[in-house]
């Protein structure tokens, strides 16, 4: 008997946890269109849109970025951004000297308010295990190649802490906008993957 | 180590092609609000939920870093494995 791997109809997670749903129902401890809602703000509302709007706000308003530096937690609630796994909040910044770099190497800590749910390569064993041991690396795989002499500082989340990255304004953004810079802030950048480029004119 | 970064390449291309998707099928999209909806209505805690995921991904990264396979499945698997067995260990959806 070797059928322990193998994704009959019966056996597939889209089976079981069709049928987990029908019992939690029937048992009255969930009801489909709270499911569905859940789903909902998650595939579109929740997501790195938000930590955007943080970042271009700390990028234009010195004191705005004084205190998400002192405080992210309180600082991003100030954008009414709250929610599960947002507790304990840490913004941390890059400058020409320092680079950061976030992953969770037991799971899949993240800090879901500002940025949403984690990417696939997030976690993905090939980056948890990697990011810490060889993070410039990592970070080559990505396409970032950081000068030498700049320091690299891999924070791996966890149940208490989250992290959130404050990448780099590039240079020639001198007359952008708050909104029209969050715009050119990606998801990578926030969790220190990539650099925010410039928009090409 | 070239293996592995094959792994990561591969992840990362995929990441860009599709950028903020973030369930790659609609189990994975209800096996995550389940635990959601059922950790707010208060019959377990998120904390709860999250030792168990700990150990699922424990469990396959341990299998990965001895055979290179990812026999275990992947992230949303150990998910669901952690799902079903802290509601079977408070008794609410015992498995049959």
């Amino acid at each position: 008997m070797s059928g322990d791997h193998h994704s009959t109809d019966e056996s597939g997670p889209a089976a079981r946890v069709k049928a987990l749903e029908a019992i939690l129902t029937e048992k009255g401890l969930i009801d489909s269109a709270a499911i569905d809602a859940i789903v909902d703000m998650y595939e579109t509302r929740v997501g790195p849109r938000n930590g955007a709007r943080v970042v271009a706000k700390a990028w234009t308003d010195p004191a705005y970025r004084k205190r998400l530096l002192a405080d992210a937690t309180k600082a991003v609630a100030e954008l009414g951004l709250a929610g599960p796994e947002g507790g304990h909040l840490v913004a941390v910044e890059n400058t020409d000297r320092v680079h950061n770099l976030v992953v969770c190497t037991l799971c899949s800590c993240y800090p879901w308010p500002v940025l949403g749910l984690p990417p696939v390569w997030y976690k993905s064993f090939a980056y948890r295990s990697r990011a810490v041991s060889d993070p410039r690396g990592v970070l080559a795989d990505f396409g970032l190649e950081l000068p030498r002499e700049v320091e690299v500082r891999v924070w791996d989340s966890s149940a208490e802490i989250r992290y959130l990255v404050i990448p780099q304004r590039p240079k020639g953004t001198e007359r952008m906008s708050e909104d029209t810079l969050a715009e050119i802030v990606t998801r990578d950048s926030m969790v220190g993957v990539a650099k925010v480029e410039a928009p090409r004119r | 180590m070239s293996s592995t970064n094959t792994a990561l390449n591969g992840l990362i291309e995929a990441a860009r092609l599709d950028a903020e998707h973030v369930f790659s099928a609609p189990w994975e999209a209800r096996a995550f609000a389940m635990a959601l909806n059922l950790s707010e209505a208060g019959h377990f805690t998120w904390d709860e939920f999250r030792e168990r995921l700990i150990a699922e991904v424990r469990a396959s990264d341990r299998i990965r870093a001895r055979d290179g396979t990812s026999d275990h499945g992947e992230y949303y698997d150990h998910f669901l494995r952690a799902l079903e067995k802290l509601l079977e260990e408070k008794g609410l959806a015992p498995n049959h």
